[in-house]
């Protein structure tokens, strides 16, 4: 309820957002690296999942995703392909192919690296709320099929920082990845989705 | 013969050549496979080789690439492609790399613990399972977990995937949304397998016609161009490329032969005439063979048309002879003598391919001994009535006349046939080349350019060796399962250490029903498995009874009667392990196909160790195939000669005729031949049959020759007949040398020189000594 309550007093004074203007203030240029902790929520589970690590956008345009804890794995995104190397089992490829929100996620993560809001547009209705010091970009996905597998993407920041990446699949599943966070200490500590959300949506100053 | 009478012969003539062609027409059907061409197996070795050659998986594999428009579209289409392909009745499978799990029936999921090797180590208890969702936490929490949730609450330990990955190509190629593509990134890549055989161009034609309009149908860019390789995609060009210069070169022929018999005997009458006879023995050759054969095959045809054409020669032996005052009946009884021996030792010759235990060659020799008996006699009892008894004679020309004198006036040494005969021995006995070409592919040669593109999209998609298949043989589809799992260990130590880079074979898709027992044996009761897993799950996040359809299934799984190669009918593993593992006359073949084999001895050695099992070296098997083909062959063609040689005796009865006739035919045999190897040809069978067409011509030429030797009026009119005829076969045959396909050309060239040097040493040698003088 915290979350809702957040979002209405957000979308009270949005009217002054200017979209173009924050898109632009987020551009990062590769190559570029920050930590994460990444938060999931699943039915199969009765407590989320935490895992954190460093994301490194690389100047080739791949994305490697490296959890150092609570155990070593890196994810390389490059291109079609992911490729995912855990210690202690043999590596497993796949193609984006197969994992359409993965490939909703990248598209989502590459506009806003690059500003390119024309990229954003292709693949989601874009509508964002808020003001420059505590804003959100909800993005919903305009290709069926992704739609199957992502009901929506939403961003949570402050000026010109992304705090959170929440990513919602159609059934209820969810992960929260926050960014520029050190380990799970950086989260508060409940992790009850409610908190997080609420907790993304805050909007301090880190 | 009274016009009225003349009329009606011709009409009933007609009649009778039109009523042949219609039973040709509704009972003659064409066959394709070249195997027909191909020596009939003597051992089961060679069996195995002919069946591996047009039946083997590689040789009904095609490799396809789609390229032409950006990365994306081309991945569609490949994934659309499949989809068609699998449902056209065409092809028994096609993959280009996409995991369909979903396309796994329901029916073969249930097997996943009885399939996969994991329980040949592992057991399903507390640590075993709590080591796996410990696993599957770190899967959910990675990129892969959109994919892979759906699955867990059934399968907790991933054996489906494991799987699926385990029946993915060794050397897989790289994937692109998620479909196979070429290291650069730029071509969709795919491998199809044809129901059709490779060498039957016929079921590979509607294979690529198939392939071709549902690539059109489902491609999502008109830029997207589609490229087949392999031994089906070149039978297919090779079939055409030859038809079409066939059919080329034999327009051209016509023409000239048409412009040919005009200006010799400047009659239109004459030139329809002169069909006759060929059209005959052409419908009465194909007709026998369709009554002896039920099928002719397309070469027997091709060739046939070719090896009757000596018949043309007929008709223009009683042209060339008829001048006023001779009664065309007269004529050809004068004629007949010499004519029926040259019609028989010519049938003789050819009856010796009806032993030579290849099919197509026995179709051939019916259809040349009947067709040249067929114009044989109707030259001699059907067309002199309908000849018109004036007619140029061609003892007035003065020019061949004078040719004539020239001729005789030529110096013949008896010791020039000696000569001639010892250098082409010393060629061919002192050459360290062989005289013999024994690779099959030499017949039918593919061009260089898609070779090289063949073996290029070969190792893109880790396609199996065509040349190299490891056979194991069983008198049951268990006992060859249980064969090849014992190799998979070894096979694998030869990957290991890069002998080897990927094989194939139908146990990695279908366990022995023992092996699939003792896996099911170690699936654990309900109420254990219930415990372990309540136990594993207590020490994970999971919620207590997510995995309740996992519980489930193992309980299926446990009463699962073990899955057979019958039991796969209608599910996608069905083409893959049907290609592998054959039921053939009573016994079971597995086939165990290399991919990228650096070291065949190896493979030798781990085939020798093991029972049952072979390497086929398809390259090395097949040549001597040939070289016992040939052998067989000659030996007829050596058991013929000596029937010639008598039929001739007893038509001319006089040892020193029978020499003069015999040996332009003889001489010029051993002239092509060594000429032919000097140019550095390899002989064929098609050289061969060329060389026996040739000898025929030859014993014609210096029948007809001989018969004339004393007089001058006489000699010009066989000098007019034989010129026509060889000119008219040089013709034709030089046209087929010129040709760019091997087997056209290697038939030209051969006829084309036997022509001409039958032609000469028929001019030179026929005639006594005496005779020489006599014409001055």
């Amino acid at each position: 309820m915290t979350a809702a309550v957040a979002l209405t007093s957000i979308a009270a004074h949005a009217a002054d957002l200017d979209t173009d203007a924050l898109l632009a203030r987020l551009a990062r240029p590769a190559p570029d690296t920050t930590t994460f902790v990444e938060v999931r929520y699943s039915a199969l589970l009765a407590q989320p999942l935490v895992a954190s690590g460093a994301l490194e956008h690389r100047q080739d345009g791949s994305l490697v995703r490296q959890v150092t804890d609570p155990y070593r794995e890196t994810t390389t995104l490059r291109g079609e392909n992911v490729r995912v190397e855990r210690e202690g089992s043999s590596p497993r490829s796949f193609s984006l192919e197969r994992a359409p929100e993965l490939r909703g996620m990248l598209a989502s993560f590459g506009a806003l690296l690059k500003g390119d809001r024309e990229m954003l547009e292709r693949h989601f209705d874009v509508a964002a709320r808020g003001t420059d010091s505590r804003w959100q970009i909800e993005l919903s996905p305009r290709d069926a099929k992704l739609k199957r597998r992502l009901a929506a993407i939403r961003v949570d920041g402050s000026r010109d920082r992304a705090r959170c990446f929440t990513m919602t699949e159609p059934d209820g599943d969810a992960s929260v990845m926050a960014l520029g966070v050190q380990g799970r200490e950086g989260l508060p500590g409940s992790l009850e989705r409610e908190s997080l959300q609420a907790w993304c949506a805050e909007g301090t100053e880190r | 013969m009274s016009p009225a009478g003349k009329g009606l012969l011709l009409a009933a003539w007609i009649a009778a050549v039109a009523a042949l062609g219609w039973f040709v027409e509704r009972n003659l059907v064409v066959g394709t496979d070249l195997r027909l061409f191909m020596p009939s197996p003597r051992t089961a070795q060679e069996r195995l080789v002919l069946e591996e050659i047009g039946e083997g998986p590689a040789s009904r594999m095609l490799l396809l690439a789609i390229s032409g428009a950006d990365p994306q579209a081309a991945a569609e289409t490949s994934s659309a492609l499949v989809a068609a392909l699998r449902g056209s009745g065409e092809f028994r499978w096609v993959a280009n790399g996409a995991g369909d799990l979903d396309a796994i029936p329901d029916r073969l999921l249930v097997y996943r613990y009885l399939l996969s090797p994991t329980l040949d180590e592992a057991r399903f208890d507390a640590s075993f399972l709590e080591a796996q969702l410990g696993e599957r936490l770190r899967d959910l929490a990675s990129p892969a977990a959109g994919f892979l949730e759906p699955w867990l609450p059934r399968d907790p330990t991933l054996e489906l995937l494991k799987l699926a990955e385990s029946w993915q190509p060794a050397a897989q190629p790289q994937l692109l949304f998620d479909v196979w593509f070429d290291t650069a990134g730029r071509q969709a890549l795919l491998v199809a397998e044809t129901r059709a055989a490779g060498f039957d161009p016929q079921g590979q034609g509607a294979a690529a016609r198939t392939l071709q309009r549902a690539f059109e149908e489902v491609r999502t860019d008109p830029g997207l161009r589609l490229e087949a390789s392999g031994p089906g995609a070149f039978s297919v060009l090779m079939k055409e490329r030859t038809q079409g210069e066939a059919r080329q070169l034999g327009t051209v022929a016509t023409v000239g032969m048409v412009v040919l018999l005009l200006v010799a005997y400047r009659s239109v009458p004459v030139l329809v005439l002169g069909l006759l006879p060929l059209a005959s023995a052409g419908l009465a050759g194909l007709a026998a063979v369709s009554m002896v054969f039920g099928t002719v095959h397309g070469i027997t045809l091709a060739f046939g048309f070719t090896l009757i054409g000596v018949a043309q020669d007929y008709p223009m032996h009683l042209f060339s002879h008829q001048h006023r005052g001779l009664d065309p009946r007269d004529n050809a009884r004068a004629l007949w003598p010499t004519l029926a021996t040259g019609v028989a030792s010519t049938c003789v010759a050819y009856l010796a391919f009806l032993f030579s235990g290849v099919r197509g060659l026995a179709q051939l020799s019916v259809f040349t001994v009947v067709g040249l008996a067929v114009a044989g006699l109707t030259t001699r009892y059907l067309l002199p009535p309908l000849v018109p008894a004036r007619g140029r004679d061609a003892a007035a020309s003065a020019l061949l006349g004078r040719c004539w004198d020239r001729i005789a006036g030529l110096p013949r040494p008896p010791w020039l046939g000696l000569v001639v005969a010892l250098l082409c021995a010393g060629v061919l006995w002192l050459s360290p080349r062989p005289l013999w070409q024994d690779e099959l592919g030499g017949l039918t040669p593919v061009p260089r350019a898609l070779i090289e593109r063949d073996s290029a999209l070969r190792h893109e998609l880790g396609a199996p060796d065509v040349r190299y298949l490891l056979v194991i043989q069983g008198s049951d589809a268990q006992s060859v399962l249980a064969s090849e799992a014992a190799l998979g260990p070894q096979l694998d130590a030869l990957v290991a250490d890069g002998s080897l880079a990927g094989f194939d074979h139908a146990a990695r898709y279908l366990p022995t029903k023992e092996q699939q027992a003792r896996r099911q044996a170690r699936l654990p009761e309900p109420q254990a498995l219930q415990e372990s897993l309540a136990a594993a799950v207590r020490a994970t996040p999971f919620r207590p009874g997510v995995f309740a359809p996992f519980l489930d299934e193992v309980e299926q799984a446990r009463h699962l009667p073990p899955l057979a190669p019958e039991d796969l009918v209608g599910t996608p593993l069905e083409a893959r392990v049907g290609g592998l593992l054959l039921q053939r006359d009573g016994h079971w073949t597995g086939l165990v196909t290399l991919t990228g084999l650096k070291d065949p001895a190896a493979l030798e050695r781990l085939a020798a160790s093991t029972s049952g099992a072979t390497l086929l070296d398809l390259k090395q098997a097949s040549e001597d195939l040939v070289a016992h083909q040939r052998e067989r062959i000659l030996w007829c063609l050596a058991g013929s000669a000596v029937l010639l040689v008598l039929v001739v005796f007893v038509a001319l009865r006089d040892f020193a005729r029978v020499r003069r006739v015999l040996a332009p035919m003889a001489l010029t045999t051993l002239v092509v031949l060594g000429m032919l190897h000097a140019a550095g040809v390899s002989l064929n069978l098609f050289h061969l049959i060329a060389l026996v067409l040739a000898a025929g011509l030859g014993l014609d030429y210096a029948l007809f020759f001989e018969r004339a030797a004393d007089d001058p009026a006489e000699q010009r009119r066989t000098l007019h007949a034989v010129l026509v005829c060889s000119l008219s076969t040089l013709m034709v045959f030089a046209l087929l040398a010129l040709s760019s396909l091997p087997v056209l050309r290697s038939i030209g060239v051969t006829v084309a020189a036997g022509v001409v040097s039958n032609f000469v040493l028929a001019l030179l040698l026929t005639r006594p000594p005496g005779a020489a003088r006599h014409g001055d």
